[in-house]
């Protein structure tokens, strides 16, 4: 075992020092980007994200219009800056990125309001300038931001983090649900990614790559649930002091 | 030790956030409008759920409720019963009779595509430009053969929205003197600040006159301010000037051989330099969130030359660099003479 959890049901604290239902610090900002329709960057924790919106417009193929039914298309690109990871990474393109934008690009076609720019496209791009977990939370975070900067119109926002079961083995019972998990907790552990619809419960995103006991998996989206409605509260008093400066 | 899971509803204690409750609850739900001009609404927010107002653009109702959601982050606009929220920045949505400068995309068969940074690109026939000559007679194959002579990939042309399709592209008219290629100046563009948007308060808005003749020092030069957000400062056309009034039934004086041609001029370097600072004075306005129309460009640039000739006397400028310092110093100065 590289990372020794057990230390955990001792203090109950994590390895960098948060209890179960603590966030990273959030450090986000909107329109970074002047020459963008819209952009955001958005830090969780060590985790650093800065996403660019160019749209709605016509595709980039001429001729070829955008969305089946007079609607939108979401289209995203998840770029990885050669930095961002502990190892630079050999391939540009594998499979966990277009899992990542294939998630994102279902979630915010239902989410936006794409009738209204029938044969558009919208192009979301994400790049990705430090890694340390709770990755695909950080995108879509980040793409909400921009996407609002863009003035795209969207049901509510779509805000996500991570959470993750404490126990490691499967004998022990005493186990915390973790929130917004960090790169080597995400190593260790069963985690689930989940996004949700604003202050509502529903649920529009939800990842899980590793295997966990059935039981847990209740408590964990619980946990990330309401993590989710914390995050909603920080990006939108982002999003109203920018506002202010218009006012 | 036993775990408690807490309800959905329970609030988290999280986070250690760097601006401590650096705002008071602004969002004022299930009342009436929130009318502060301060705050402004976001998507997801309740704006009402009195069943009397009306819905409009930046609100959406979900099924089976009468409950008034925003969809964008902007201001809320009421008009009589209608409740509308203007976003902070969008896309230019083209309207019609908007004067908007476009860049050619593409040439096709019998139309040119025109980005006018709309969500769609916008076309051109070629029966809606007037030839040269002023002849007004119906296009032939000859002229289909010979489209690129008018305008070809890249040119920047001013028009007028003659009409929107269905799916909100529009359809572009240069049949007018006012119109036609651009060429002599600079090309500026001021992402998200098209389209008049009510709330946001920089950028180009719809007004009486969208283009004008700017007096300078070094002469002329005309500014073409596009409701789409796209710029255009040019050396003054004198050919222009002669035939100002021409109405559209006797465009054969006024259509020369100079209309369509893609050759710059020989411009003085003392207008260049002008042109020059009109732009970046326009940029200054955006960043400073001031509106841009004809009245502020004439005195903000006539500021800005005062300015920069007391600079050169007294040396030193004690003010922000760029554009917008430029331009926060000159408005600084406009404020206190009165």
């Amino acid at each position: 075992m590289p990372l020794d959890t057990s230390t955990y049901s001792l203090a109950l604290l994590r390895l960098d020092g948060r209890r179960w239902n603590e966030l990273r610090n959030i450090h986000a900002q909107i329109s970074t980007q002047a020459a963008a329709d819209g952009s955001s960057y958005l830090e969780m924790g060590n985790t650093k994200v800065l996403c660019t919106v160019t749209g709605p417009a016509e595709g980039r193929q001429s001729g070829q219009r955008g969305g089946k039914d007079n609607e939108a298309k979401v289209e995203v690109e998840i770029g990885f800056a050669g930095f961002s990871g502990l190892e630079r990474r050999k391939r540009k393109n594998d499979k966990r990125t277009s899992e990542m934008q294939h998630t994102l690009e279902t979630a915010y076609s239902s989410l936006l309001l794409t009738h209204l720019y029938p044969h558009s496209t919208i192009t979301l791009n994400i790049h990705i300038l430090s890694q340390d977990g709770s990755l695909l939370a950080a995108c879509i975070n980040a793409a909400t931001l921009a996407l609002i900067d863009a003035g795209i119109p969207m049901t509510d926002y779509l805000v996500a983090c991570t959470a993750a079961s404490s126990a490691t083995s499967a004998e022990s019972d005493n186990s915390d649900p973790l929130l917004d998990l960090n790169n080597l907790e995400e190593q260790e552990l069963s985690f689930l990614t989940v996004g949700t619809l604003g202050r509502s419960d529903r649920v529009s995103v939800l990842i899980m790559e590793t295997r966990v006991r059935m039981e847990r998996v209740e408590g964990m989206l619980a946990v990330g649930i309401d993590g989710c409605k914390r995050m909603r509260e920080i990006l939108d008093r982002v999003v109203k002091e920018y506002g202010q400066r218009f006012s | 030790m036993p775990i408690t899971i807490l309800p959905p509803s329970a609030p988290i204690a999280t986070a250690h956030l760097k601006h401590e409750d650096s705002d008071e609850d602004m969002s004022d739900d299930d009342g009436l409008p929130i009318q502060s001009a301060t705050s402004i609404v976001t998507p997801g927010e309740t704006v009402t759920s009195d069943p009397q107002w009306m819905r409009g653009h930046g609100t959406y109702v979900p099924a089976e409720t009468t409950t008034i959601i925003s969809t964008v982050a902007g201001h809320l606009h009421k008009t009589n019963k209608l409740l509308s929220v203007q976003p902070l920045r969008a896309r230019y949505q083209p309207e019609i009779g908007d004067l908007v400068v476009g860049r050619i995309v593409s040439v096709q068969t019998k139309k040119w595509t025109v980005d006018i940074a709309a969500p769609m690109l916008a076309s051109l026939p070629l029966s809606a430009i007037n030839l040269p000559g002023g002849i007004l007679r119906r296009r032939t194959a000859v002229d289909e053969l010979n489209i690129r002579t008018f305008f070809s990939e890249g040119d920047l042309l001013v028009a007028e929205v003659q009409s929107l399709h269905g799916d909100n592209t529009a359809s572009l008219h240069t049949r007018s003197l006012k119109y036609g290629k651009l060429r002599n100046g600079l090309f500026t563009s001021l992402s998200g600040a098209g389209g008049g948007i009510l709330s946001r308060r920089g950028g180009v808005v719809r007004s009486k006159r969208q283009t004008f003749t700017l007096q300078t020092s070094a002469g002329e030069i005309d500014v073409v301010l596009g409701v789409n957000g796209y710029i255009f400062v040019s050396a003054h056309n004198k050919s222009k000037q002669d035939e100002k009034d021409v109405s559209i039934t006797s465009l054969e004086q006024g259509v020369s051989e100079t209309l369509y041609s893609s050759q710059n001029d020989e411009i003085e370097p003392g207008v260049a330099r002008e042109i020059t600072r009109v732009s970046t004075l326009v940029k200054g306005l955006v960043a400073c969130g001031r509106r841009v129309d004809e009245d502020m460009i004439v005195r903000v640039y006539e500021g800005a030359v005062d300015l920069d000739a007391e600079e050169k006397v007294m040396g030193s400028a004690d003010r922000a660099g760029g554009a917008k310092g430029v331009v926060e110093a000159v408005l600084g100065r406009l404020e206190m003479g009165g």
